[in-house]
């Protein structure tokens, strides 16, 4: 039984279909990579995926739970969290509490435990700092713990928003475009850091438009075009496909490839 | 089809098909009920208001409910014009004018004032509205326009003053001006015309029976509320679609970068808006003052609220919905005041607005959905 | 005129939270020092507008000094007088120095210390002699002619400036602490410093007390869950209505009074998470019209009485007054003395506050902002946006609740009059001018509107008409200055908005969001659209 098993999805934005159909699965431990050209409806199956939007047919199953109809944060309870697309930080929290947020899903307290400070509220509160704190250790980010999310650097957003996405210690994490605007270097460094991940035991899918990044992490990759999927394989595997090829290249070059 | 390309490369795990699952009880509910939510506003609206009609004609007799027709109309009326200036200021800058509400009493006592400073230059209005038809037609051409230009002048300075400023600040801000604003305006009115009734005038200026439809009789004043709701509604719309400015009005609104970019001056449209908006209303205070020859400070906190409900049923940004809704909320305040005692008016209109609100927040005629797109 | 929107002016974070900490905390260190200033002149001035009576009251300090010379206390007023100037003075070079940025500020701030505890010890002196002396001591005025009110205001203020410039460094460090002491000493002494004015501590009871609670009520759902609460009237009048149905004579049910102030507080709370539901998935304006809605709908089914016997438009009147012992007979002190009503409601704000203290920075109170930055982010992280949102009207309602529980008993009676539409903006007006999210801030907020609304309007006549005899022109005395009310109110929010949106305390993040941020979309619209 795979982790999450994506069963025939269809998303429909009126008389729009945006994912037609599509399947696959991740197992545990994977580096699953969800490619395709612009449009190729690969956030829209993410925001399916995490309960943002309602599937309009098909199923998604984690651990063999069906996620239909579920919200998003029992869906985070789960064991799934996700970072998005254009960088969805909480702006004006500083970066130790954007991961304290995330840590939301491990702490018990109640809202009187809130109100009047008791014991069990104050313990928490601090084991959950050096949680997060060390949350912010693991990415490198440290340093920056009390520094406004809105004013960090571009790249370090990127990784306060994994943080965050760490701290509520998922089993899969969905990653949407986390190489978007980084310097090759910083590329570089996510790379290792996704790796880091996949073996301290997380099981990560997501969506890349940087061959160099994809090819060199996933363990495999899925296509969609145009809302389908049209390929599903090894990096090599992929890479060669005709399909593929016509999807990103064109006619033309595809035809050069089967020919060749 | 290519052909001849290894299978290995579309790879897919053989598994047995599993059969559909359903989603869990609660979503299902959820998912069918935003759904459905919106096609069942509007039956349920259908059946209430023949429910609420069928009520009245058993209980009160024929005569009752047709003239309870012609009294929501004619409330409606008033809603309606001022529905408008919401409607419009909301679609083209997102915003609830709070003091909207305000400029129609505002507009009313306006006239009023108009007519006496008149009077006061040795031009008798009243003599002159109650002396034969054409003096009406007369008194009339003098005093809308008057009241409605010196109103919405009044709406554009209102603008430019509080308003402009926020244009791009979080939500709260204008909406708190504007609150603000309508608290000036009523205590302006409140020092100027007095806590209690404010008397217009001392002789109505339209009086009689215009016809009578079997038992219920259409008196003039009533028909000239209606009249002249609807003739400013049809202005309006024809206005809108088919001038130059009412183009760069529906374009603003649709969506502010695109307009600017096609050299549309924005803030010469949004003036205009503002200018439309409160001139209506005005109107509305005029007809008001001309109808119930009474005024009050706080008219327009109530009638504001109301008149937002109407352009919400009726579909924000939509100026006929606007209408529509203006003269659906009269006859539903008629009544349902009449089915269950007047104290209850104010009441099924919130909840009315509360229902639109939840089931179906576009309204009846609206396109743009009360969120940002 | 080009027609482009003009471009934001960056108005930024500082660095780190420790940074914008400290810059808050100067902020209380402003609060106390313009406090004390105000509260030096108001003390200075208080005999001009009030009234002359055989209690004493109405002679000022300029009487004093312009009569004929005699003894150590005219030598006092003397110097008092010239402390008082040099203070203020050099709180304008202060607020000059900050705003140009050319000099330094806070030069000799010992020195002003200094000076504001020679003023403070002039006043007791001055105090100590009017109260213990029997013969004249300054010319021809009789003993206790200065204002006992105005001697205590002038003392404070005094000691207010001495506090904040002799403790600077702590002041900044420890603002919150700070603002707490002093509130706390002010508040304990107040119906002292005022028992000649028992007026004042009425107002103090039953506006102050009561919209400082509200404000603090409505602090959590408009300042801490970002949730534009109009209507929050509605609240207090369940509070009041259930509390005053369980003890008046009107039902004849006669419990304790400080039992049913948790049952009308959890009455309030529930309404909140009822009238909040319809809202969860509207965005920002259409949820405050959804919520000034039920603001106007509930009024009006108590006036109707729709759930059960309301009293109608004379609500319920005779509502019991509080019992200090409830269970061992009753001890009556709260009567028409409004000390007791005072204290009580003192510590009813401090134990909130505590509680808002607590909750802003826990579980809940990360999970309210992460709601109002981007609900969709918050509901990705883990947050059940609903319950998260019922809390923060149910916890803000119940604050409300306790307010509406002590307002019955002090005023005896409740009546739909009571809740309209004014007392949400009033309640609003206090939330916004003080900073939203800031509980110091809303705390002064609320004392700043309550004073102008409800002491300064009322009493404006006849103060002008003290003044306008004092000056020779009657014709201030005239003018029905609380006609005016409302304009006040609207420049009041209108001015707000445009000058300092974010209030007088902002937190410095909300500040920054307040004036450029973009609005958070509500998760179901998201989901809707899909």
């Amino acid at each position: 039984m795979a982790l999450l098993e994506v069963d025939r999805i269809v998303k429909r934005f009126g008389g729009l279909v945006a994912v037609n159909d599509v399947s696959f699965e991740v197992d545990t431990g994977e580096i699953v990579s969800m490619i395709g050209p612009n449009g190729a409806g690969k956030t829209t199956a993410f925001n399916c995926i995490t309960g943002l939007y309602p599937l309009s047919d098909g199923d998604v199953r984690f651990k063999d739970v069906s996620l239909l109809g579920m919200q998003p944060h029992r869906i985070t309870r789960l064991g799934i969290t996700r970072t998005f697309q254009n960088i969805r930080l909480f702006s004006y929290m500083t970066a130790v509490d954007n991961v304290m947020v995330g840590e939301h899903v491990r702490m018990h307290s109640k809202v009187w435990d809130d109100l009047l400070h008791t014991r069990k509220a104050r313990n928490e509160e601090r084991v959950v700092e050096q949680r997060a704190l060390a949350t912010l250790r693991r990415l490198g980010l440290e340093r920056y713990a009390d520094v406004y999310a809105r004013n960090l650097p571009y790249g370090l957003q990127r990784r306060l928003e994994i943080a965050r996405a760490l701290a509520s210690g998922p089993t899969l994490l969905l990653l949407d475009e986390p190489a978007a605007g980084l310097n090759p270097h910083e590329k570089v460094e996510l790379m290792g850091v996704i790796s880091k991940l996949r073996d301290d035991g997380l099981t990560i899918f997501l969506i890349e438009h940087d061959m160099r990044v994809v090819m060199g992490i996933s363990d495999r990759i899925v296509v969609l075009d145009y809302g389908e999927k049209i390929a599903e394989g090894t990096p090599k595997e992929v890479r060669e496909n005709p399909r593929v090829i016509d999807a990103y290249l064109g006619t033309a070059a595809g035809q050069a490839a089967r020919g060749a | 089809m290519p052909n001849g390309e290894a299978p290995a490369a579309v790879a897919t795990r053989a598994q047995p098909m599993r059969p559909k699952p359903t989603p869990p009880l609660l979503s299902r509910m959820r998912l069918r009920f935003a759904a459905i939510s919106g096609q069942a506003f509007i039956y349920f609206l259908i059946a209430g208001f023949v429910g609420m009609v069928v009520a009245e004609f058993v209980s009160k007799g024929g005569t009752q409910t047709g003239e309870e027709i012609l009294n929501g109309l004619q409330i409606g009326g008033i809603y309606a014009l001022i529905a408008v200036g919401y409607t419009m200021v909301y679609g083209i800058i997102e915003l609830i004018n709070f003091a909207h509400g305000d400029v129609f009493t505002f507009g009313g006592m306006l006239s009023v004032w108009i007519g006496a400073g008149l009077g006061a230059l040795g031009l008798d209005m009243t003599k002159l509205a109650t002396s034969n038809f054409g003096g009406l037609l007369a008194a009339l051409a003098i005093i809308f326009p008057l009241t409605m230009l010196c109103t919405g002048t009044l709406g554009v300075v209102i603008e430019r003053v509080a308003y402009r400023r926020l244009r791009n600040a979080p939500r709260l801000a204008p909406l708190i001006t504007a609150i603000g604003m309508a608290f000036l305006l009523e205590g302006i009115m409140f020092v100027a015309a007095g806590s209690g009734n404010y008397e217009a005038r001392k002789d109505d200026w339209i009086g009689g029976n215009a016809f009578t439809i079997g038992s219920v009789s259409v008196s003039w004043p009533k028909l000239f509320v209606i009249l002249v709701a609807a003739v400013m509604m049809v202005v309006l719309q024809m206005f809108v679609r088919y001038t130059r400015m009412g183009k760069a009005m529906r374009a603003t609104a649709q969506d502010r970068d695109a307009a600017l970019l096609s050299g549309i001056n924005i803030n010469r449209t949004i003036s205009v808006t503002f200018f439309i908006g409160s001139a209506l209303a005005a109107a509305g205070g005029t007809v008001y003052a001309i109808y119930y020859n009474l005024l009050q400070w706080n008219l327009g906190f109530k009638f504001g609220i109301i008149a937002f409900t109407a352009a919400v049923l009726g579909g924000i940004g939509n100026i006929l919905g606007a209408g529509l809704g203006g003269f659906l909320i009269g006859l539903i305040y008629v009544f349902g005041s009449d089915l269950l005692g007047g104290q209850w008016g104010n009441s099924i209109i919130f909840a009315m607005l509360i229902l639109v609100l939840t089931l179906r927040p576009s309204g009846l005629l609206g396109m743009r959905v009360p969120d940002r797109a | 005129m080009p027609d482009i929107a003009e471009p934001q002016v960056a108005v930024d974070l500082p660095e780190t939270a420790t940074q914008t900490r400290r810059v808050e905390s100067a902020a209380v260190f402003w609060l106390l020092v313009a406090g004390g200033a105000l509260l030096l002149l108001m003390g200075w001035l208080l005999p001009w507008f009030v009234e002359q009576t055989a209690s004493g009251i109405g002679h000022s300090p300029m009487d004093v000094i312009v009569s004929s010379p005699t003894g150590v206390g005219w030598l006092a007023v003397w110097v008092m007088g010239v402390c008082m100037l040099a203070l203020i003075a050099g709180l304008g070079y202060d607020v000059y120095a900050v705003m140009s940025r050319r000099v330094e500020p806070f030069r000799f701030a010992r020195i002003r210390a200094g000076l504001a505890v020679l003023g403070a010890a002039c006043v007791l002196l001055i105090l100590i002699l009017v109260s213990s002396r029997t013969e004249l001591i300054f010319g021809n005025l009789t003993p206790n002619a200065l204002v006992d009110n105005a001697v205590w205001i002038m003392l404070t203020g005094f000691l207010l400036i001495a506090f904040a410039y002799g403790a600077r460094s702590w002041v900044v460090s420890h603002g919150g602490l700070a603002f707490a002491a002093v509130a706390f000493a002010i508040g304990g002494l107040f119906p002292l410093m005022f028992h000649q004015a028992p007026g004042f501590v009425v107002w103090g009871a039953q506006s102050a007390g009561i919209y400082i609670l509200l404000a603090l009520g409505l602090n959590v759902v408009v300042g801490f869950a970002g949730l534009l609460d109009l209507g929050y009237a509605a609240f207090f009048a369940i509070g009041a209505y259930t509390t005053a149905s369980m003890a008046s004579a009107t039902h004849g049910l006669h419990w304790p009074f400080w039992i049913i102030i948790f049952i009308g507080a959890a009455a309030a709370g529930l309404f909140g998470a009822i009238l909040g539901f319809p809202t969860l998935r509207l965005r920002g304006d259409y949820l405050a019209i959804v919520t000034l809605g039920f603001g106007e709908i509930v009024p009006d089914m108590a006036q109707n009485n729709l759930f059960g016997d309301t009293g109608g438009p004379n609500g319920i009147s005779g509502v019991d007054t509080p019992s200090l012992l409830p269970g061992l007979g009753r001890v009556d002190i709260f009567g028409s003395d409004p000390r007791p009503y005072f204290y009580a409601i003192l510590v009813v704000i401090v134990l909130v506050v505590l509680l808002m203290r607590n909750v802003e920075r826990s579980r809940l109170g990360r999970a309210w902002v992460a709601i109002r930055e981007d609900e969709v982010a918050a509901s990705a992280t883990g947050i059940n946006t609903v319950t998260t949102k019922l809390l923060a009207f149910a916890i803000g309602a119940a604050v409300s609740g306790f307010a509406g529980a002590f307002f019955g008993a002090m005023l005896s009676s409740v009546t739909p009059d009571n809740f309209q539409f004014a007392v949400s903006v009033t309640a609003l007006t206090t939330v916004v001018l003080g900073g939203i999210g800031n509980i110091t801030g809303v705390i002064v907020g609320a004392i700043l509107v309550s004073f102008v609304i409800f002491w300064v309007l009322p009493e404006l006549q006849g103060w002008m008409g003290t003044v306008g005899s004092n000056v020779g022109v009657t014709q201030l005395g005239t003018i029905q200055y609380s006609d005016y009310k409302f304009i006040v109110y609207g420049l009041i929010l209108i001015g707000i908005m445009l000058l300092r949106p974010s209030g007088l305390l902002p937190s410095r993040a909300r500040k920054v969001e307040l004036e450029t941020g973009a609005e958070s979309e509500p998760l179901a619209a998201v989901q809707e659209r899909a």
